[in-house]
Order: structure tokens, then sequence, then C-alpha cells
């Protein structure tokens, strides 16, 4: 995903001016990047838009107070990440999917990043039933199948490049938390795509 | 033999690896495959293709800025009456002042405001685009406006003796400002002395 995320200085003070053509091109510029990072976190789309929504809602009060430090899209993106994190910490998304995500790679105590079993162990049967047909996943679905937490924390970390100790700062958590919740998705991501996991 | 676990692989590919793992993932066939299908994954997941949303979310945003522009203009002229009651309490409450107001002069600018706060009201900015410097000029002006009712209502229904003089000049800046305020929304002046 390959997007330019330059936006001449003259646009960012008419909108700061409160000019709502220059506040729509801020959108436009930048809705296709907050929307994936949401989508990406929430993993449902209507969720995502929401963000989408909210993320901009601040965008357009808080304007004034952007003082050109750093990328406009960094400073937009650290919006769209909170409104994202606090959908989940609100629960407001459907905590559907970690029971899907055990249930369908088996995740066991011994699949636990923090232990001592080490690769070869990570590249084991892991639980899959015998009746069950393998099947190719793909990432996106991997992803997907990831919990919120653990998936935001891989999408901020290895896509959006934020460190651990920022990651921990948004989600009002530790640095070891984020760490561990990191390599924890890595094993599962690395399971279900080894395996093929079946839906 | 015992193997990196995934925080070593992650830690290795974030440049800071143990000395153990380090040293391990050198010699380690079965590890140094796992760090670079780390590295693999990542790159898969920075090339995942981007989505779009399938709904326009700008005009429920564009919807609700506008709503809030109209609390605020709501807002400003119930504080703008507000500082017009307590100078119309000044004058019936205080009338001995050792410099009394001069009621007529007041009385006019304070009209002057009310005729030029009507002619703000019939005109909606929200339906217009203008330049990045017309709203520029507006913004600042309404601040300075702002700046002027909070003045006004800081004086109170019965305000100190050494006020009384001001109060005039209060309100004819206010015009002052007003009047450019008008100027810039309705026929969008390029210059108006800011």
């Amino acid at each position: 995903m390959t997007i330019s995320l330059a936006v001449p200085d003259i646009l960012v003070a008419r909108a700061q001016s409160g000019d709502l053509e220059a506040l729509e091109a801020l959108y436009r510029a930048f809705e296709t990047p907050v929307y994936n990072l949401a989508l990406r976190v929430l993993r449902r789309p209507e969720d995502a838009e929401d963000v989408l929504q909210e993320t901009f809602l601040e965008v357009v009060r808080s304007i004034k107070q952007y003082r050109g430090e750093g990328h406009l899209w960094g400073w937009i993106r650290q919006i769209a990440t909170s409104k994202a994190l606090m959908r989940i910490r609100h629960d407001r998304v459907r905590e559907t999917e970690e029971f899907h995500e055990e249930s369908a790679v088996g995740a066991g105590p011994g699949a636990g990043a923090g232990d001592m079993a080490g690769v070869g162990a990570m590249g084991g049967a892991g639980g899959m039933s015998p009746g069950a047909v393998p099947a190719q996943i793909d990432l996106e679905r991997a992803l997907e199948r990831l919990s919120e937490t653990a998936r935001a924390v891989v999408w901020l970390h290895d896509v959006e490049g934020y460190t651990h100790e920022e990651i921990a700062e948004q989600m009002g958590k530790t640095v070891s938390f984020s760490k561990s919740q990191l390599a924890r998705a890595h094993v599962r991501l690395r399971r279900m795509l080894d395996e093929g996991v079946a839906r | 033999m015992m193997h990196c676990t995934m925080d070593d692989v992650l830690a290795l590919a974030a440049g800071e690896g143990s000395a153990w793992a380090r040293q391990h993932v050198a010699g380690c066939a079965a590890c140094r495959a796992e760090l670079e299908a780390l590295y693999q994954r990542v790159a898969r997941l920075k090339a995942l293709p981007a989505r779009r949303p399938a709904r326009d979310r700008w005009p429920a945003v564009r919807d609700a800025v506008l709503a809030e522009r109209r609390r605020r203009r709501e807002r400003w002229g119930v504080s703008g009456l507000a500082a017009a009651a307590a100078l119309a309490g000044l004058l019936v409450f205080r009338p001995f002042w050792t410099k009394p107001v001069d009621a007529a002069e007041l009385a006019r600018v304070k009209q002057q405001s009310a005729t030029l706060e009507q002619q703000l009201g019939r005109y909606d900015p929200d339906g217009r685009v203008t330049s990045g410097r017309s709203a520029a000029l507006a913004a600042a002006l309404e601040d300075r406006i702002a700046v002027i009712d909070g003045e006004l209502a800081q004086l109170g229904p019965v305000p100190a003796q050494a006020h009384s003089a001001d109060l005039v000049n209060l309100w004819q800046q206010r015009v002052d400002l007003m009047e450019q305020l008008v100027s810039v929304r309705v026929t969008r002046a390029a210059y108006v002395g800011l």
C-alpha cells in the first residue's frame, strides 16, 4: 500500500482557517490511509468507517493545534489510532474472533511466545482436527483471525512503524505487554500461514 | 538443542537480539529461516492492498462541522446580547457616575452593532466557498470580536467608575470589527486592515 501523503502547506493553512474546501481536500488525501489503519485494526468495515468519520471530525476541530512539527500524516494517524483503540477498549467491536482464533489454530500453552519451545515447536501440527480440510489462508485472513489487540499491535508496529513504547502509551499498557502481544501474534500468524488453516 | 523463541526472533529483527540469540542464529538454519520468514511476513503485511470505504463519510463530517459552527455563532450572539443587557443595566442603575456614559452615543453604537449582527445573520458563510485568505480574515475578526465581548461581559452590571469611559469605546471597536467582518463575509474585500 503506497500512497502519497504529502500535502502543500498552503492547503494546511487554509484548512486551519476553517476553509471547508481545504478541509475536504485533506479528507480526500488521508481518507484511504485512515480507513485502512482502522480496518486492519478493527476488521469490520462499518467500524472502520465510523473511525474515519470520528477521526476527521477531530481533525477539523483540532487542526489549528497542528504546528507543522512532523508530517501531517503522523498527526492524523495519531488521532486515528487513538480512535480505533478506543473502540477496542470500549468493547464496541464484536468479541467473537478470539474464540474462532483459538479454536482454529488450537493454540495451547505451548504456543505462547514467551515459552522456550523454540521454532521447531512453532512449526508443529497445532490443533488441527484430523477431519479438517486443509486450506490455504492468505495473510489478510490470518490477520483477521487475530484478536483485536494482537492485530492492532501487529499493524501499528510492523506496518505503521510505531515503537513498543508508543503502542504501550496509546493502549495504556506496558512495553512488555506490547512485545508479548506481537510475539504471540507472529507465532499464530506463522502457524496459520504454514498450516493453511481451514477457515 | 534450544532454539530461538519468537521473542528472540523479533528482537533480532529489531537489531536488539541478545548475544546468545545472535550467536545461535548464526549457526542454526531453522532459526535463520524463522527470521527470514518474519521479514517476509512483515513485508507482505506492508504490501497488503489498500481498501477504500464503501461510503463517502465526508458529507457527514461536513454536516457535523457546519452544525457546530452554527451553534457557536448562536452562542456568540447570546453572549453579545448578554453584554448588551449588562450595559443596559449599567445605564439604569448607575446614572450618577463622576464621568457618566454618553447614553445617546452608547445607544447609537449598540444599534449599529445590532444592525450588523442582523446583516451577518442573513448571510450564510457555510453555504459558500471562501478563499483561504477570506476565511482566515473572518476567523481573526471573530476572535477579536469575541475578546471585546469578553471584556464587556467582565464589566458586569455594576462596573467600576474607571470602566465607564471605556464603554462607548469598546462598543465602537466592536462595531468597527463587525463592519469589517460583514465586508469580508459579504463583499469578500481583499484587505480590511489586519
